[in-house]
């Protein structure tokens, strides 16, 4: 701009400070206010100086400076300086700028620092800017340019105005305005939270653990066409069910196992248990198809129509074994270390069987059926029926008279276990009504070994039936205090019925009392009436 | 091992995302198409279940697997210090015949997940992932075609990087760092702990995607 618009100052009409004495005339000397300024300048010298020496401290200390701080600083600095400035600005026009020295190095330079013309560059770029400006009211007279110039003044007036407002706003909003950080956050309406945080924690669930996307078993058929990456990978037979290459015609072998039972008996590897097992020594498609959701072993339909039927026929042979071989099947039971023989077998095979070694004796006695035992004895038990759990037990009472000294001995030996209670099971006085139970039993044991296959090497029948005693289906086992009290008084018929007495703890106290059997029978009994 | 944060992000500001993530990590993005089968193990083959994901990297010309274990996270007050999940991790590709290997080992299929969005990897300290990915099901068993959002307009956000037991407070230091970039648009956390949105992430997903208003005068 030029040097004509200079700023409106109030100052007093300045008069020539007179030529002789070099003093500066009072009433702008007052304007000035020397020592005011001074002051002012002096402190903010020191302010300066003070930064300084933080940044100094700083430095040497290698500490991180507290950035707030600091700015605050600066800010007070730079506002004490432009107040200054302002100051001086106001009594400027009062004096000259005279070069104090004048030599052949600035005498050059001299007269364009001096002079108020522009420069020419500048001059160039002044008028250029000012045909900008001008462009659309030249053409007009002059007070028609004023105005003109006067209503787009008043439009980039408003113009800033409003953006100055905006900026405002935005900085309350973000509390960048001030150095405390953000004052007020907006928030969303509790609705829309709740509906955010609901579907939060779906998506967080449905990433992490999948749920919301299982799909229920009954869907888990692949009806549709495999994407192409699937589709060399799976093959899926007309069943509709993942097949894995080269089984696809297992599906039938299942049907031989049925037909051919007793042709298994060979099988005396440990091996994961199920009634699908195949002599063919690989996996089955019932056990490992994405279908078949937690019942690894659950037999189908098919196989349990069929294993029914051949418990009938098993049944039906048992029934006309003579007594004497019931006998020494029970005594042999007795004999053996385990005598969880009768529990949990019901119609359904059960893919765990108790039996162990006697079982075994079994298969050398009869050569028909096979012992072996089940790994997932705890998946088994779901599958279990408390329909005729206790019906075993009674064949342990078969052999009466003949094996008390010997069950004494055994109960000795194991009275600290649930095993206990079976041995002294056996001593129970066989009656006219527990001969047909036990063959019941056996038809129902027998027939499910023959379709197991999960001999384990070692002995873990205590394991196994502690963990029956401590399912909830047998509670029957309760029933095993029933028939201790047979120990000694083999006439006793109360017995016969399985009664389910709520048992596993009641068991454990009576097994440790096995010793004296005339007191434990005295107390069973009493306890037996009142459920009775 | 591997440290882990996840959060979520609206839909709408999926754009913004990828526009800071892009400056930040001054890589390409890649695209992400990730069919992913949880696989469980039966009864049968042990007391306690294990799981196993297999992912199938559907944006390739040919699909490439990959096998994935992950393990429980660490625990204790350590743990509870550290703003990132660390957890066990073990990850290995694998050719196409994992699946039915799996089946045959006797593992069933759990659940399946079909992922779609993008991803950064890149290095600052450590190698970090970032994975912007809309989680879909599917109705039907591998029925990807159909495969709708578990949450519709919502998308959830992976930081993972890779961690060995010996330098994990690093590579936890320097994820959770990355991380307070991000947070004018998405709140990270470890993964069972919800965040919520950002309350201001309109706002700063406008500033994001508008062109900064750098004209010359």
């Amino acid at each position: 701009m030029e040097g004509g618009v200079g700023l409106a100052t109030t100052t007093q009409p300045q008069q020539p400070p007179p030529p002789v004495v070099e003093k500066l005339n009072p009433k702008l000397e007052k304007e000035l206010n020397l020592e005011s300024l001074k002051t002012r300048a002096l402190s903010l010298f020191k302010a300066v100086s003070r930064i300084l020496e933080d940044f100094d401290a700083y430095g040497r200390t290698n500490t991180t400076p507290k950035w707030q701080d600091i700015l605050g600083q600066y800010s007070m600095v730079n506002l004490e300086l432009f107040n200054i400035v302002e100051e001086v600005k106001k009594v400027s026009n009062a004096f000259v700028v005279l070069p104090k020295n004048v030599n052949a190095v600035n005498a050059g330079i001299l007269p364009v620092m001096l002079s108020s013309k522009l420069l020419p560059e500048m001059e160039t770029d002044d008028n250029a800017k000012r045909e900008q400006l001008l462009q659309g009211v030249q053409s007009l007279p002059i007070p028609m340019q004023i105005e003109r110039l006067k209503a787009r003044m008043d439009m980039i007036a408003a113009a800033c105005e409003n953006a100055e407002k905006v900026l405002a706003d935005t900085r309350k909003a973000y509390g960048f305005g001030t150095r405390q950080g953000p004052s007020m956050l907006p928030t969303m309406d509790k609705g829309q939270a709740a509906k955010i945080q609901e579907q939060e924690n779906m998506l967080r669930a449905a990433v992490n653990d999948g749920a919301g996307t299982r799909l229920p078993p009954d869907q888990r058929q692949i009806t549709t066409a495999l994407p192409p990456h699937l589709a060399d990978v799976l093959i899926i037979n007309e069943a509709g069910k993942i097949a894995l290459p080269g089984q696809s015609n297992n599906f039938n072998n299942q049907g031989m196992m049925q037909v051919s039972g007793t042709q298994f008996m060979g099988r005396s590897a440990a091996s994961p248990s199920g009634p699908n097992f195949d002599n063919t020594a690989s996996p089955l498609p019932y056990s490992n198809s994405p279908r078949a959701t937690g019942m690894v072993n659950a037999p189908s339909p098919q196989q349990q129509i069929q294993q029914q039927q051949l418990q009938q026929q098993q049944r039906a042979k048992l029934m006309q074994m003579p007594q004497h071989q019931q006998q020494l099947l029970a005594q042999q039971q007795q004999l053996r270390q385990t005598s969880m023989q009768g529990l949990g077998q019901s119609q359904i095979p059960a893919l765990h069987d108790l039996h162990g070694q006697s079982q075994q004796k079994f298969q050398t006695l009869h050569g028909q059926h096979q012992m072996s035992y089940s790994q997932p004895m705890a998946a088994a038990h779901q599958q279990f029926q408390a329909r005729q759990l206790s019906g075993g037990h009674i064949q342990h009472s078969m052999s009466q008279g003949q094996l008390n000294p010997a069950m004494n001995r055994h109960l000795n030996q194991f009275s600290g276990g649930a095993n206990s209670a079976l041995f002294t099971s056996a001593q129970g006085s066989p009656s006219s009504q527990m001969i047909p139970n036990m063959s019941s039993m056996q038809s129902q044991t027998l027939v499910p070994r023959m379709q197991q296959f999960g001999v384990s090497g070692t002995n873990p029948q205590r394991s196994h039936s502690s963990q029956m005693l401590g399912d909830q289906m047998f509670n029957s086992s309760g029933m095993m205090q029933t028939q201790q009290t047979q120990t000694q008084q083999p006439q006793q018929q109360q017995q016969q019925q399985q009664q389910q007495q709520g048992g596993y703890g009641n068991m454990q106290t009576n097994q440790q009392s096995l010793q004296p059997n005339n007191m434990m029978q005295n107390a069973q009994q009493r306890h037996q009436n009142p459920p009775q | 091992m591997e440290c882990v944060v996840q959060g979520i992000i609206e839909t709408q500001h999926v754009e913004a995302l990828e526009i800071l993530l892009q400056g930040l990590c001054g890589v390409q993005r890649e695209r992400l198409r990730v069919h992913e089968l949880c696989l469980k193990s039966g009864p049968n083959l042990g007391v306690v279940t294990s799981d196993v994901r297999l992912l199938c990297d559907l944006d390739q010309p040919d699909p490439t697997w990959t096998v994935k274990h992950v393990g429980g996270a660490m625990r204790g007050a350590g743990a509870d210090q550290i703003s990132v999940m660390v957890r066990t991790m073990i990850e290995s590709k694998v050719s196409k015949n994992s699946l039915r290997m799996f089946y045959a080992l006797g593992y069933k299929l759990d659940h399946e997940l079909l992922k779609v969005g993008f991803a950064f990897h890149f290095q600052r300290t450590a190698h970090i992932s970032v994975s912007v990915s809309s989680v879909n099901k599917m109705p039907k068993v591998h029925a990807i075609d159909e495969a709708v959002p578990v949450t519709h307009g919502m998308q959830i956000v992976d930081v993972t990087a890779p961690a060995t037991p010996e330098n994990y407070s690093e590579v936890a230091a320097a994820v959770s760092s990355f991380c307070e970039f991000l947070a004018p648009l998405v709140h990270l956390s470890k993964p069972f702990i919800s965040t919520g949105v950002v309350p201001t992430a309109a706002a700063a997903a406008a500033s994001l995607m508008s062109d900064g208003g750098g004209t010359t005068l």
